[in-house]
């Protein structure tokens, strides 16, 4: 019964995250579950990276600093808040350190050739757990609308997730490669895009039909 | 030069019309016999050879001889000159002494530093308790230990007097009128007819008179300008940028100097491999320096990138390499063989505590760096018959020496032009960019060559602040603290500052306990020993020097002893405090903050009393504990410095002292690692900003007896009213700087 | 490459990587924009491109080309003041003032976006730039005076 809910579970949401794309996906089982949550686990590596977590922040707009250049985890030096814009409209643009090119000085600032900006509040990721993450990743309420495919794509065109594995200077690049986290992107997608806590859902889903 | 040299003194001033074009008026000594009677009634101490106002046809310029290093003084100086002479602000011109390149600066170096160097009355007024040790060699000029008011107040007023009253003589001279019959204003002698001469005017006249000294002074009640707020000389520069600091000079085909020192602090390079910088872009030169290497290039962009791609393998660091060994050795230094003095022995304090103390505590002060936000520099040009050095310094004489014994010059041949500083902290009391820019123009003769450090380099080679720790014990009795006995154990920044300077400390170092023994409080028992920690790594003058670490670890664990005896901190510190002008900032203390009005549950208040350089100042913290960390909302300062001379300047500084002596106590340390400082940068070391800077009221009393500085004075009290705040909003103690090792702060 | 500054189109021979800072302050001279720590922590470096606050010790002369770039120097004069720096002086703000050429260009970008701040507002945009005198207080209330300067108010 279990492995039934799980499945049946899991194929409502492939039918979600595909419907309306013409894709030659693999056959339907052929990347497994649980190939799947591993690939799942190396996105998670990278989506909670500091190179990329520091800007997935949430509604109250305020950059982090975390990870082994800095110590114990705060908030971003100097009082940055990067407002409801997201990109310091409201006070100070993050372009206005957080220039075309990446500084090579410790501590200096980053940057690319596009505005520097925080993510979208839905995708506040900081602090949040792998399963909570992997949720947000697949809703499409709460991703852009976008398919697991979408989010391979956007990764590909925007510039400034490039940066979280050339981060420059000594900083520690975001973890894999651009193109590993690619595919572990579409492996997880084509595995019916499984979040870690699927299983347990699935359970007690189980016990409460029992 | 040479010739210029030989001129006496009496012809330099009179004979300064054929080389100038005008006349300078300085305050003439006492030895020297003159016309005017008025002069046998001069004390020692009121005098020196500075001539301090120079008129020519053109112009008037006063010379400002304490260095600006953005405490205003160029513009107080030049008020003091102005307020005898009866000019108005705007109509001179400043000079740091060095004008226009002529005879001045060998002339006045060359006659000046030998008298003023053994003037006792001129040291004993700059050493009269007020910094110490270090200040044993101040008689020459130097700017520090919040010295510049006090030093200068009555020497310039009697320079402005001089001048005007010379002024006024050759208008009679000139016209027949009788002196009595004429008045100055507005940089004019007017006549009874309504007709008036400019000074320029006079200024050739003048020039061959006998220049009458003049030091009966006009009685504060009519100041004009003094005592008034007043617009500073150089706020619209430093408002548009066109201000001039020593980092913004630039000559004809100067060249651009990076360094790289050894980070283990004074010691020496072992080796170094130049293979990549040397053929780098613009890079004309890589030279060894005493303990390091530097990249001439034609950028300074280009010497940074050369000079710290140049390998080096560098000798380890004389002092303890792990920053857990420099506390170890300070902890260890409580011993009799240690201790430097007992600086204030009350009662019988032993007796006190020998019963079980009501109260124990340990407390921590780390390095901490100056770091002024302009960068360490210095122009050279070192030429055959002198070497010119563009750079701010607070002790230019000694700078003068420094460059001298490098290049081989007479030191009349050295002539230091004074800047603008962007900031000092203490920091340009050390030679590190005097030294380099010597040695640099050293091997390259003839050449102009910037010096600027970078940032982490300024870092790396900061001499910080003493480390040190404090430990106290006290007893209270009937709501009343009865008994502190307080050890005091740092390492002297005093000696290992005079050290670099071949100018040995003997005796004990008063900066060690510095703002806690000379606490005016009548606490039956007190005890105050000072320990001189053994030389860790380099340390030198910060901003308020001893009293900076003492004063926060004497008012907090008094704090701690009015808490235990159940009093109220402030009305406690008045019914100890015992002298009348203490109490009075204290009492207005309480009066401008509204101490006794009750606060939020999640609101602190806390006072602290801290008296440094003769000035007693309180100060009370209001802060609130808020989800994101401590929020400073309010501090109320009051100080007592006899006169305010320059209010907006007094407002300006007592802020600057709050906000300097808070942040650094927040967030502020130097720690060393394999020998070499952690830091690197602001985003280890900031201080304070903006979004943490709360309110502050300024109030400044006038019941002390002598004119006082301001410059440092408010930075001790800041750090124990931000602790004492912080017990009372949280119950948490905080006895270990920067704070934010133990709290958050928003 | 070309790069314009102040309106005034200039020639330079410099690597594309060399920071902006040091084009200004060594191959133009423009020595009102300072060098404080070169990591974009302190500010005093800030000037503004297309009109917009950037600090200029982290913008590459290369990415500068084809864009207004405004300093110190350009923003007014001690005969002509812009609104800012008229209310520094009205405050008196600075004391060594090394920093305040940077305050002044962050406030004059910040205040086209809120031409009527609050305190908080202030903090947020200027708690990076660092000012070691401790400044603080006279610039919150000079901030006040530019924006009713700048409003037509005063």
């Amino acid at each position: 019964m279990k492995t039934l809910m799980k499945y049946v579970l899991l194929t409502q949401l492939c039918t979600v995250a595909v419907a309306g794309q013409a894709l030659k996906k693999p056959d339907d089982g052929s990347i497994s579950i649980e190939q799947g949550l591993k690939s799942w686990a190396k996105i998670y590596d990278v989506v909670s990276h500091p190179r990329c977590v520091n800007c997935h922040v949430g509604s109250d707009n305020y950059p982090m600093w975390s990870g082994p250049s800095y110590g114990k985890t705060r908030r971003h030096g100097m009082n940055i808040n990067a407002g409801n814009s997201r990109m310091g409209v409201e006070s100070v643009m993050c372009s206005t350190c957080h220039t075309a090119t990446t500084s090579e000085a410790a501590h200096g600032a980053p940057g690319v050739k596009a505005s520097w900006r925080l993510a979208p509040v839905a995708a506040a990721w900081f602090g949040k757990s792998s399963d909570e993450i992997c949720q947000q990743l697949r809703d499409p309420n709460r991703n852009g609308n976008r398919s697991f495919e979408d989010v391979a794509a956007h990764l590909n065109h925007d510039v400034i997730l490039h940066w979280a594995w050339q981060p420059g200077g000594k900083r520690e690049p975001a973890p894999y490669s651009l193109d590993e986290h690619v595919n572990d992107i579409m492996s997880w997608g084509w595995a019916g895009v499984p979040c870690p806590s699927d299983s347990d859902e699935a359970l007690t889903e189980d016990i409460t039909n029992e | 030069m040479g010739k210029l040299k030989t001129i006496t003194r009496r012809t330099f001033l009179v004979g300064s019309t054929a080389v100038a074009g005008g006349i300078a008026f300085g305050t003439y000594l006492a030895k020297k016999p003159l016309a005017n009677p008025l002069e046998s009634q001069l004390r020692v101490g009121e005098v020196t050879f500075n001539p301090w106002v120079l008129i020519d046809a053109e112009k008037i310029t006063l010379i400002v001889p304490h260095m600006d290093m953005g405490q205003g003084v160029a513009s107080v100086q030049a008020a003091m000159i102005a307020e005898e002479l009866d000019l108005e602000m705007g109509q001179f011109e400043i000079s740091f002494g060095v004008p226009d390149g002529a005879y001045y600066n060998t002339a006045l170096a060359a006659e000046a530093v030998p008298f003023r160097s053994t003037d006792t009355g001129l040291q004993a007024e700059t050493m009269r308790g007020l910094i110490g040790s270090v200040m044993k060699i101040m008689g020459m000029q130097v700017t520090g230990g919040s010295t510049t008011v006090p030093d200068t107040l009555n020497k310039l007023r009697i320079a402005g007097a001089t001048a005007r009253e010379t002024l006024k003589l050759t208008a009679a001279i000139k016209t027949g009128v009788d002196v009595r019959d004429l008045r100055t204003a507005s940089g004019a002698v007017h006549l009874p007819d309504g007709s008036k001469l400019l000074y320029t005017e006079l200024a050739t006249e003048a020039a061959s008179l006998k220049p009458i000294h003049h030091n009966v002074l006009r009685d504060p009640k009519h100041w004009r300008l003094l005592g008034k707020p007043m617009k500073r000389l150089d706020v619209v520069a430093k408002s548009t940028g066109t201000l001039n600091y020593g980092i913004d000079l630039s000559f004809d085909d100067m060249l651009y100097a990076a360094v790289k020192l050894n980070p283990h602090k004074g010691s020496p390079l072992a080796s170094y491999d130049d293979s990549s910088a040397k053929n780098m872009r613009g890079v004309s030169h890589i030279l060894p320096v005493t303990g390091g290497v530097v990249a001439i290039a034609d950028n300074s962009w280009r010497a940074f990138k050369a000079v710290e791609a140049i390998q080096c393998e560098w000798q380890k660091a004389p002092y303890p390499a792990e920053q857990g060994e420099h506390w170890q050795v300070v902890a260890d230094s409580f011993t009799a063989d240690r201790l430097d003095k007992i600086w204030r022995d009350d009662g019988d304090v032993q007796q006190a505590v020998n019963q079980k103390p009501d109260a124990q505590a340990e407390y921590k002060a780390p390095y901490v760096a100056h770091q002024p936000l302009e960068p360490l520099n210095a122009v050279i040009r070192n030429g055959k018959q002198k070497v010119d050095m563009w750079v701010a310094h607070q002790m230019p004489r000694f700078a003068q020496q420094k460059v001298a014994a490098i290049t081989g010059h007479d030191q009349a041949d050295v002539h230091i032009h004074q800047q603008y500083a962007g900031g000092s902290f203490g920091h340009r009391l050390e030679f590190e960019n005097v030294i380099l820019a010597a040695e640099i123009g050293q091997q390259l003769p003839d050449e102009t060559i910037k010096l600027t450090f970078t940032r982490e380099q300024d870092f790396a080679q900061d001499f910080t602040r003493q480390i040190g720790m404090a430990r106290g014990q006290g007893t209270v009795k009937n709501g009343q603290v009865e008994a502190m006995d307080l050890q005091v154990a740092t390492v002297s920044s005093s000696s290992s500052q005079g050290k670099r300077m071949d100018q040995p400390m003997p005796g004990p170092d008063k900066q060690i306990a510095e703002g806690v023994w000379n606490l005016p409080y009548a606490i039956p028992d007190f005890r105050v020993r000072a320990y001189r920690v053994p030389e860790l790594a380099p340390t030198s003058s910060w901003r308020s020097v001893g009293a900076s670490t003492a004063g926060f670890f004497g008012d907090c664990f008094l704090d701690e002893l009015i808490h235990i005896a159940g009093a109220d901190p402030l009305v406690e510190r008045i019914r100890l405090c015992d002298d009348e002008v203490a109490k009075q900032v204290l009492i207005k203390a309480g009066e401008l903050s509204n101490w006794h009005k009750p606060l939020k549950p999640n609101q602190g208040r806390g006072v602290a009393f801290v008296e440094s350089f003769g000035v007693p100042v309180a100060e009370v913290v209001e802060l609130t504990q808020t989800e994101h960390g401590i929020k400073i909302d309010q501090v109320t300062v009051v100080a007592d410095v006899g006169r305010v001379i320059d209010p907006i300047n007094f407002d300006n500084l007592v802020k600057g002292g709050v906000v300097w002596g808070l942040g650094h106590a927040m967030n502020c340390e130097i720690t060393y690692a394999d020998g070499r400082a952690q830091q690197s940068n602001y985003h280890q070391h900031a201080g304070m900003r903006m979004h943490q800077c709360p309110r502050i009221i300024v109030k400044g009393l006038e019941n002390g007896r002598q004119v006082r500085g301001i410059g440092e004075p408010p930075v001790p009290p800041a750090a124990p009213a931000l602790a004492n705040a912080i017990f009372a909003a949280t119950g948490q103690r905080i006895r270990e700087m920067p704070f934010d090792k133990n709290i958050k702060f928003v | 490459m070309q790069i314009t500054v102040n309106g005034v189109q200039h020639e330079i021979d410099v690597e594309d990587d060399m920071p902006l800072l040091w084009v200004l302050r060594d191959e133009l001279k423009l020595t009102g924009t300072k060098y404080g720590c070169g990591i974009a922590q302190c500010g005093v470096c800030t000037v503004h491109m297309d009109g917009l606050a950037v600090r200029a010790c982290q913008l590459r002369a290369g990415d500068a080309q084809g864009r207004q770039i405004t300093t110190i120097e350009g923003l007014g004069t001690p005969e002509a003041l812009h609104a800012v720096q008229d209310a520094w002086i009205e405050h008196q703000v600075a004391q060594c003032g090394y920093c305040q050429s940077g305050q002044i260009m962050s406030v004059a970008s910040f205040l086209k976006f809120k031409p009527n701040p609050t305190d908080e507002e202030i903090d947020f945009a200027l708690s990076s730039n660092l000012c070691r005198c401790g400044t603080y207080p006279r610039i919150r209330e000079a901030v006040k005076t530019a924006a009713a300067k700048l409003r037509g108010e005063v």
